[in-house]
Parts: C-alpha cells; structure tokens; sequence
C-alpha cells in the first residue's frame, strides 16, 4: 500500500525533468481535496500534455481503502510572503534554491519580497529575478512585491507606477514598517489608484530597539530584552488609523498585514473588518505552532503548551525543556510570541480575520546565525515544512484538513483576487482542481513522516528549528502550470 | 571535626537531603538553574576546602597542575577576571588571558571562530563573560572542553550567586537560609546576578525580596506570580516590591545592585539623585533590617548612589568578604569542572 504502488507506472509516465510538461500521470484512488468546490473526498487524477483532463469523484465500492490520512491531492500552494534573497544575497538563498524549496514545499506560486540588493524598487531588479526565474527551469510562478519607498530608505516612495506597469503585485517595505503614517498614507493612496496593496510589516521601531525575545515569562527568566506586543499593537492601530483616512481619498486603497503575532493586534484586525475597512491579514505556521518558551528548550507545539484554562503553561514547572537554550534559528520577526497568542493566531484564521497563512520564507547563512542570539539575523527558513507543521495542527484536531489546504490555496488566492489589479494575473486563479485547465497541484502522503535535516531542505537556508523533527505529509510530487517542479526522489525507485 | 563532616552536619541540620554520596557530573557551569541543591551544597563544601587551603601559608595545591584555564572576557571587568585567574592559579593550572580589546575580535572575529581558535591553542577550560545572553551556551555547544559562565548579558553569573550564597551560609545560624529574609535592592531588570540570585535563594528556601523602581523591575512580578504556587520543583516563591521599607524591614540580608548611568539615558530614572533618595541603601534604611543583618554588594560599587560610604564600610557590609569567598568559590567550580566525569558530557552538552 505505498504511496508509489497507487501511482504505479507513474514515475515512467512522468519521465520528464523539472520544468518539462507533464505528457501523462495517472494518480488512482487518492484522496482529493477541492477547496474551491469545497469538495473533499476519494478519486483518480488524469493528466494528460500538462492539463488536468479529469477529476473522478469515487464512490461506494471503488471508494473503499481511500481515506484522509493517505495520499492526497490538493491545488498547488501560494505563498504570499517569501524571501529569496536574490539580487544582493545569493549565498542566502537564490531563486533558483528557492523555488526548488518551495516546490518541495507543494508550493506552486509564491510572491517575493522586495528586502533585495537592490531593492527592488524600479523595473529593473523584477527583471533580473524574472530572469533568474526563467534560468532556473522551475516552473513555479514567482511574483514580486516592489518596496514601498526608494531603496526601502522610507523617505520618498518607489517607482511605484513603473513597478505597476513591470506587474508586481503589491508594495512593501517588508524587513521594516512603512517609515512614518505620512509616507503611509501617501503610499495607500497611491497604490490604490494602481489597484495595488500595501503589505505592512507592523513593527513600532521606537519599542523593539535592542530586543530580542517575546516580552514576558520565558524573555525574564532568560535575560533576554524584552519584544513587546504592544510593538506590533501599535504598529496595526497606526497602519488602520492611517487607513481610514485614505479610504475616504480612494476607495481602492487596500491594506495587507502580514506575518501578524499577538491576540491583541489580530483582534483589531478583526474590528476593522467587521466596521468594513478594506484591510486583510495572514499569519505564518512559526507563529501558529511554536511559541517563545522553544527558546527556553521546549520543543512542544504551542496548543501542547496551553493549560486547561487555555492559559500558557509554565515550561520549567513542567519539565518540558529538552533542547539546548538560545537556539538561533528561533530568532525571528515578530518574535514566537505565547502559546496564547498562538492559539489567537489560529482563532484568526478559522474565523476568517486571517485569510491566509504565509511562510515568511527567509533564509540565512550560518554566518548569520551561528552567533549569539540577540546578533542573530532574524528568520526562520519555512516554505518546506510549512504544510507538516499545518499537518500537525489537522493531526492534533485543531483545524480541519480542507480547512489547512485552504489556508494555502484558496485562501491566499482570495487575498490577491481582493486587491483590484492582478486579479486577471494566474495566481489569482481560484485555486482548484478544475479540468480542462493546465494541472497545478501537489500530491503528498499523509501518512509518510518525513525527518527534517540540513540534507532533506532544499533551501540554502538551514534556519529552520524543526531541524531533527519529524513531520507528516511528504510531498510525493509537485506540478505547476502543467509542468513537473518537484517530484520525491524516491518516486522513480519502484 | 574535619571539614567534610562539618558540612554534611549543615547539610543534616539544615534539613536538606544527605548529599554525601552526590557526584559532580555537570561537564559546564552556564547556570544554577540546573544545578540541583545536593550539588549546590557539594559546591559549598568543596568551597569550605578550598577556604582551607587559601588560609595555608602557601595558597596553592597541585589539583590543575598541568590543565589550561582561558579566560575569555568580552566585557570589562576586574574582580571577576582577576578572581578567576587567582582561583585557575591557586589550583596550578596555565592560565591564558584573553581580553577582547587586544584579540582578533576587534578584527570582527565571530564568538565560534575564536572558541574554535582558543580549543586548537589547548583551552580546556573556558571562564567566558559576554554581554549577550545565552552567548556561554553557544560557547558550550561548540566547545570540547568545559564552559564555566563569568556572567552572560542580563540572564546568570553563577559564581557571583554561589559566592553570595555562600557568604550568606557563613553569617546565619548553622548556615541555613530557610526562612531567612534576604532583600536584593537595586536594577533588577537588567541585573544577571538577580537572575542567578532568585535560582539559589529560591532553592535554599530564602525569603527573598526583589526590589527596585517599576521601570526596573518590569517583568519581574509575572515571574514571581508563575512561582507563587511552588510551581517549580526544588524552587520556592518570591516576592517582588517598589517599596524599599518593606523589601529591607526585618530582613537578614540586604543586597545592593550597581545602577549604572545608562539607565537614566534610557528614560528608566529620573537621577540618580533620586534614586538614592528613594531606594539606595543609607544607615537609616538598613537599620530596618535586624540588628545583625548582612549588607552585600557585587560590586563595583557607586558609592552614594545605590549604598551610602557609611553603609559600605560599615561592619554589616561584608563586601570584601564577598571577593574573598570568591576566590575559593571559583577554585571549587574548576576543579569539580575538571574532574567531570566525561561520560556525562552528552546531555550537559545541551544545557
């Protein structure tokens, strides 16, 4: 019953390299989920010169033996929030390591951040990174967002017409908040006449100089300078304030926060949208999953870590430290925050305050972490494990499995098609499993664990703290825009 | 009775679990807070010996003869550097001094690059002091040999708390803490000796009391509230105040901490005028503790800021015993480090 012996026949008729069309695959009796139609359930795949030809729905006796913990078939992911490092950071990550990374992560499209060197804030850097994408042969799609404000300086705003004109699909200055609430402003409403967001990073700057750790229980005991959530609280209620105010200018304006971390900010989120202002949110699986006190040693997911009285346990009373402290690849902004805010960040997205789930992919070289903590480079590498640690949440009964596959379909999908322009741009594509259109999906194996290693990742970054960790779902192969991006290279053994 | 058996009668009067058969195995010493009492109280009597020798005429035994101590400091500092290399010395070990301002650092050398450097130069033993937190457990994980902390960041200097727990053990009744008030007054927020303080005091069932202005103790009553239900094991409560009176009334020991200028840049304290109005250690304050209360300093001191001259020179303050004792402290860690059984490096490694 591998996974294999129900492809059987496929790792020949899949024959191509990656990037080649996919001339035939046949997948039967797996477990297909739908998130468009809503749809989740046993069938068979047929993919024939790179087009879904069809979807079978199975029922009855021809259903029988499939289920939900095997071999499933969902739309190829969209990541709305990575790092690739490439122009200015090649040893970190280039986009030809990275959309390997995100192939092996069941990802089929992911958007870039502008937090290059360069930056990208004129046409010319989304060329090269076009470019680099074409030489690399994968055929993921990359996407790009142009910063904010010229050379990420927050001064005076970028080429944003041009940048408009090149087809990014956002603005950020990611890495950073947007400087000051004037230059905000300017830039919302700017970017809304183009029909374009602006993507926040939500940091008040003035009260995380020098920290280094989520503020409270685990950051006192362990010396570390405190990261309070007003930072990001702050930072949210400016970026809507400021919001509401050019909505009145340009009914276009939209505004995304992304990779947000604390109950309090996610709650205002949810206030601002249920009073109607055009604004979304995402947050990463770092954020769901882990929380501060793995920088103490624990090494229990976050919704492991809550108390009965859904409070954060105390990790020392618990004798749940087992990992070296001050393990760096757990530096990150924002910072793991409590097992409190972990359980909001995931109240968050099943109520629909979140409308996606991002990997904030951010690579790093040993030479920025292999140092004391609070001079580590912050990031984890993630666009890899993003779907195990989901995995974990749908094992754990947290959320439903459609509900994870959306999450990082439909989901992000949405939040794109809700910004005016790119909604005619294929990512924005209601990411379903539709015949007739080129195939772009990821079939992996739920019930195939798979261990986290420096070998197992194909990024360059090795920052990831799931490192010796063993997750469920190993992507068997990943298919975008009809053409082979990953396939598991124990597929073609049989 | 010899020294052994004294401190076991302290152990058994003390009520503490007999420690006569615990066996040192921890491979660094990067906190107390995995130190458990029995080997807390093995420090202490291996501390009581090595008092033994220092009160020799010639201050030195053979136990490192041959085994090489680096001393590695990032940060400035006399008394500890120079207690630890007294201690390397008095012991027979080589010492080498590293100090950051004449090292490859000042070239950007990274913290791994010179640990790797100084352990091909021979380093066995590694007293570091960084301004990072967490950086000793870094140095620990990449280390062959054994890490000894010298103070890391805000977050523990483990020889100042057992140097202080000892000094306190030799001024109380049968060396016994239980019940005892100790009051530490100062800039908790920021202190390491704080932070190693609350793991040894809490463990030798102190009453202790963290004090100091709100700005300075941010964090630090979410932390006692965690612990007021004896929440960790082996760990009791304690208390935290902005009201100096309280902290010191009736107190057996009181503890000044350094306030450093900087925090007054930082929009922390209005000055330092004030502060040593409001909560520094003057005559008239310390007589609210008892009648033969110990007054303690880390050092170094800023004299009429934190402590008043009269208060430091008085015969409470055993400030300079504090630097005695640490010497003989600081030569029971190296040589119970030294004689780690290897076999339990593995798991130390991690903590």
């Amino acid at each position: 019953m591998s996974p294999r012996s129900k492809t059987a026949g496929s790792a020949t008729a899949l024959g191509p390299g990656i990037g080649e069309v996919v001339e035939r695959f046949e997948l039967e009796k797996a477990w297909l989920v739908d998130p468009v139609s809503g749809r989740e359930g046993p069938g068979e795949i047929v993919i024939t010169g790179g087009v879904l030809e069809s979807v079978v729905w199975l029922e009855g006796e021809e259903a029988k033996g499939v289920s939900d913990r095997g071999v499933i078939v969902a739309p190829g992911f969209l990541d709305l929030h990575a790092h690739f490092r490439e122009p200015g950071f090649e040893d970190a990550e280039t986009v030809a390591t990275g959309t390997a990374a995100a192939a092996h992560g069941g990802y089929t499209t992911v958007a870039l951040m502008p937090n290059t060197s360069p930056a990208l804030d004129e046409p010319g850097v989304l060329e090269r990174i076009r470019s680099a994408a074409r030489a690399s042969g994968s055929p993921v799609e990359v996407l790009a967002y142009g910063a904010v404000s010229a050379d990420r300086a927050g001064e005076q705003l970028s080429a944003m017409g041009e940048l408009a004109d090149a087809g990014v699909v956002g603005y950020s200055d990611d890495g950073a908040p947007v400087r000051t609430p004037t230059l905000l402003r300017s830039a919302l409403l700017y970017a809304g006449m183009l029909g374009l967001p602006v993507v926040d990073h939500a940091e008040d700057l003035e009260l995380t100089a020098g920290a280094e750790a989520n503020e409270g229980y685990v950051a006192s005991i362990m010396g570390l300078a405190g990261w309070p959530a007003a930072a990001e609280v702050n930072a949210v209620s400016r970026d809507l304030a400021v919001l509401a105010d050019a909505l009145i200018d340009e009914p276009r304006v939209r505004l995304h926060l992304t990779h947000l971390s604390t109950a309090a900010s996610l709650d205002l989120v949810r206030r601002a949208k249920d009073a109607g202002l055009p604004v979304t949110c995402d947050v990463t699986p770092h954020h769901l999953a882990l929380a501060d006190e793995w920088i103490a040693g624990a090494r229990r997911w976050s919704w492991e870590a809550l108390g009965p009285d859904g409070s954060s346990r105390d990790p020392w009373a618990d004798g749940a430290l087992t990992a070296p402290p001050y393990n760096t690849s757990l530096r990150v902004n924002p910072p793991l925050r409590t097992p409190v805010d972990a359980a909001a960040c995931l109240a968050a997205l099943l109520d629909g305050t979140a409308s996606a789930v991002v990997t904030d992919h951010a690579p790093h070289t040993v030479v920025d972490k292999e140092v004391e903590f609070g001079r580590a480079s912050s990031g984890i590498s993630g666009i890899e494990t993003a779907l195990g640690v989901l995995l974990a949440l749908v094992d754990a009964k947290r959320m439903p499995l459609a509900r994870a596959v959306a999450a990082l379909t439909t989901g992000p999908a949405a939040t794109l098609a809700g910004w005016p322009a790119p909604a005619a741009t294929p990512a924005a594509r209601k990411r379903g499993l539709v015949e007739g259109a080129p195939a772009d999906l990821v079939v992996f194996d739920r019930a195939d664990r798979w261990t986290v290693t420096e070998d197992s990742l194909r990024s360059k970054g090795k920052n990831s703290p799931l490192i010796g960790r063993e997750l469920s779902g190993r992507v068997l192969l990943t298919i975008a825009g009809g053409r082979l991006a990953y396939e598991d290279p124990g597929a073609g053994d049989e | 009775m010899s020294v052994e058996a004294e401190a076991a009668a302290v152990g058994r009067t003390a009520g503490h679990a007999r420690t006569q058969e615990v066996v040192w195995h921890h491979r660094h010493l990067l906190d107390v807070d995995v130190v458990t009492w029995p080997e807390i109280e093995l420090i202490m009597r291996t501390t009581d010996e090595m008092k033994g020798v220092l009160a020799r005429p010639i201050r030195k035994v053979p136990a490192l003869n041959g085994r090489r101590v680096t001393t590695l400091f990032y940060e400035a500092s006399t008394r500890t550097r120079v207690s630890f290399e007294t201690a390397a010395r008095n012991l027979s070990a080589d010492v080498v001094s590293v100090s950051t301002a004449t090292s490859s650092v000042t070239k950007g050398e990274s913290l791994v690059d010179t640990i790797r450097t100084l352990e091909a130069l021979g380093a066995e033993i590694l007293v570091m002091r960084h301004s990072v937190s967490g950086a000793p457990h870094l140095a620990a994980e990449i280390f062959g040999g054994h890490v000894l902390n010298g103070g890391d960041g805000w977050h523990a200097h483990p020889t100042q708390a057992l140097l202080d727990l000892y000094t306190m053990r030799q001024h109380l009744p049968d060396g016994d803490l239980r019940g005892r008030k100790v009051a530490i007054v100062g800039d908790i927020l920021h202190s390491r000796v704080a932070r190693s303080n609350i793991w040894s005091l809490t463990a030798a069932g102190a009453d202790l009391w963290l004090c100091g202005p709100a700005t300075l103790l941010r964090g630090m009553d979410r932390w006692a509230t965690a612990w007021d239900g004896g929440a960790i094991p082996g760990h009791g409560r304690f208390h935290v105040t902005s009201d100096v009176d309280a902290a010191v009334r009736d107190a057996d020991v009181v503890m000044a901490l350094r306030i450093q200028r900087e925090r007054m840049q930082g929009g922390l304290l209005p000055s330092l005028r004030e502060y040593a109005a409001r909560f520094g250690l003057n005559a008239e304050r310390v007589s609210l503790a008892k009648p033969e209360a110990i007054v303690m300093h880390p050092g170094p001191m800023n004299e009429g800021v934190e402590i008043a001259p009269d208060v430091a020179i008085s015969g409470r303050a055993v400030i300079t015993e504090q630097v005695a004792n640490g010497v003989a402290v600081r030569m029971a860690l190296l040589y119970l480090l030294a004689g780690a059984h290897e076999a339990a490096v593995g798991h130390e490694a991690a903590r």
